[in-house]
């Protein structure tokens, strides 16, 4: 009998995520995803996997159209969600910098700093904080090109190797936060499906440990 | 450029037809218990001070508010919430009435920015009850007991959800760690969103202790029945949080004499709450709605910026996600109110023996529906 409903971040943390359910006991059919279908059910039938873009997984979950989701950090950061998030899955491991191209020119040499991001919010909280007055331009792609074309002063993106940024003349000059996929719930079916939503955290949870484990501590 | 008289502004809405009667029979069955356990209704101005709600829901909640400027300058606001007013009343207005204070309402609030997307209405209706003047669990269970009825009238009660907490228990750990009133309201959201890993991040320069450090992780993990508040015990040892402990145990006690424990839940990581709340909060959940649907607590000091301190605590339902609810769920309740009356169409040439027969039908009490010549 179906359980719950889960949303996964579309791309890189799908594979992540869905191979961390396997670990934990939730096999979902590989013919399955290779459809095109957005919404399949696991083996056991307890649980149903909807594939959608990361910005609005915790809309389906704040919306208690899915129970759960899996999703980055620096997607809720953005969205200021009201879900819970009780778990830190520890995959798509990457971290939110500012990157510019004149590292050598401090911030507070500008009047006006034009930042160039896909994450406003959180942008302007970072800077905010700082008491940098900044103008943020809000792209939705190619975030690397807007200081090499003169569009801003400097970007703030995710990071994971840092080749693009590299390869685009660009260096981070600061990290805001670190973000991995996190476990995330929606508030009314925390209590009301407790159920069926402790397990899943447990199992989780367990299979988080187990590959903590099995890394090599130089990483 | 003008905007379209079309448009309407987000967050506001209609109500009609179908989902009206719900929702005016969702709202008569709810005061309709209130008055059972002796609530009387009470009206609170819509425009107030925004200094009172400032002092009565914390800043950051009356942050929230519409707010205006009155002709000498003051600040106004829509009311935000009804409680702060009632407690107002209680203090200045009822000053000199034998206590208990009982009363309730059935009342719109207005609120922007909604804390979660889901929250997307700018008006929602408030059905609450205050019970002022007696502490204790007695009073406690009073207004616990009313909120149960009122999901059991609704057909509700089977598929509801009711979280039991302290915030006193929060307090005495957060008094422990000695934080300031920023790192306090970090530790509370993250102990509410649930984040144990944040949170073991920002306790690990607050404390040196990693028993401590687990023992708090804990509380976003603390939620179940009774065993819940001996495991509580085990990791929280300040007196100021057992305490709390033993308050909601007693509070528990009487939970499971009147057999509702199958609904209650205590979970100690429900830590975000008004400022106002000093002991007892809980939530309401129902199956369907993904957000709360009710909340409520004890609030015995917010008298005290009236000038008179005394015990109080109350609850709200929100009206909308109620019917929102009954209407989307089929629920027996919902088919009840949509019954059709039986209606007498009266049709006639003659126009004024038409009202005439009109005015005597109603008289007798019949649904009647005049046609129109010209309609037909």
């Amino acid at each position: 009998m179906l359980e719950l409903t889960i949303a996964v971040a579309k791309g890189r943390m799908q594979d992540q995520a869905l191979a961390l359910m396997e670990r934990a006991g939730i096999r979902v059919d590989e013919a399955a995803l290779a459809s095109r279908r957005l919404a399949v059910t696991d083996a056991s039938e307890r649980y149903r996997f909807v594939f959608v873009k990361p910005a609005d997984v915790p809309v389906y979950v704040e919306h208690g159209i899915a129970d759960c989701g899996v999703v980055g950090r620096d997607v809720l950061l953005e969205s200021g969600a009201d879900v819970l998030q009780p778990l830190d899955l520890g995959i798509s491991r990457c971290r939110i910098a500012v990157a510019t191209t004149h590292p050598e020119i401090p911030f507070s040499e500008f009047g006006m700093l034009r930042v160039a991001t896909k994450y406003p919010n959180i942008a302007a909280k970072h800077f905010g904080a700082l008491g940098i007055p900044v103008e943020i331009i809000e792209l939705s792609g190619s975030v690397e090109l807007a200081p090499v074309l003169g569009l801003a002063d400097c970007i703030v993106d995710l990071v994971e190797t840092g080749r693009t940024l590299a390869e685009n003349g660009l260096s981070i000059v600061e990290e805001i936060t670190e973000s991995t996929g996190r476990l995330v719930v929606n508030r009314a079916s925390y209590q009301l499906k407790a159920a069926s939503v402790a397990p899943l955290i447990a199992r989780l949870n367990e299979a988080v440990n187990e590959i903590a484990l099995e890394k090599p501590s130089s990483d | 450029m003008s905007e379209p008289l079309s448009k309407i502004p987000s967050g506001m809405r209609y109500y009609f037809g179908q989902e009206a009667r719900l929702r005016r029979a969702v709202e008569d069955a709810v005061v309709s218990v209130f008055t059972g356990w002796s609530y009387e209704e009470i009206t609170t101005p819509s425009v107030d001070y925004y200094a009172l709600f400032e002092r009565g829901m914390g800043r950051e909640e009356a942050h929230r508010a519409v707010r205006f400027m009155d002709g000498d300058g003051r600040l106004l606001a829509l009311r935000p919430d009804m409680t702060s007013s009632v407690a107002r009343a209680a203090a200045t207005l009822f000053a000199e009435r034998p206590r208990p204070l009982r009363f309730c309402y059935a009342a719109p609030v207005f609120r922007q920015q909604p804390h979660s997307h889901a929250e997307w209405r700018r008006e929602s209706t408030q059905l609450g009850c205050e019970l002022i003047g007696p502490g204790g669990a007695a009073a406690d269970m009073e207004v616990l007991a009313i909120a149960v009825e009122v999901l059991a009238k609704l057909g509700l009660w089977q598929h509801c959800s009711i979280t039991l907490n302290s915030v006193e228990v929060f307090n005495g750990i957060a008094e422990g760690l000695a934080l300031d009133p920023a790192a306090r309201d970090e530790m509370r959201r993250l102990i509410d969103m649930r984040d144990a890993a944040e949170l073991g991040r920002f306790l690990t320069p607050r404390t040196s202790s990693a028993t401590e450090r687990a023992a708090f992780g804990r509380l976003t993990q603390l939620s179940g029945k009774r065993e819940t508040l001996h495991q509580a015990r085990r990791v929280i040892t300040n007196k100021r949080s057992t305490n709390a402990l033993d308050e909601l145990e007693q509070l528990w006690k009487m939970i499971e004499a009147l057999n509702l424990t199958d609904r209650f839940e205590i979970d100690l990581g429900d830590v975000l709450e008004l400022d106002y709340y000093t002991g007892l909060v809980f939530r309401i959940y129902i199956s369907g709605a993904g957000t709360r649907v009710g909340r409520g607590g004890r609030y015995d000091s917010l008298t005290a910026n009236f000038g008179r301190t005394e015990p109080a605590i109350g609850f709200v339902l929100d009206l909308e996600a109620l019917t929102d609810v009954l209407a989307k769920t089929d629920s027996a309740f919902a088919g009840e109110s949509n019954k059709p009356n039986e209606v007498v169409p009266l049709a006639c040439d003659d126009e004024a023996r038409l009202l005439v027969e009109a005015t005597e039908r109603r008289r007798r009490g019949e649904r009647i529906r005049i046609d129109f010549a010209s309609e037909s």
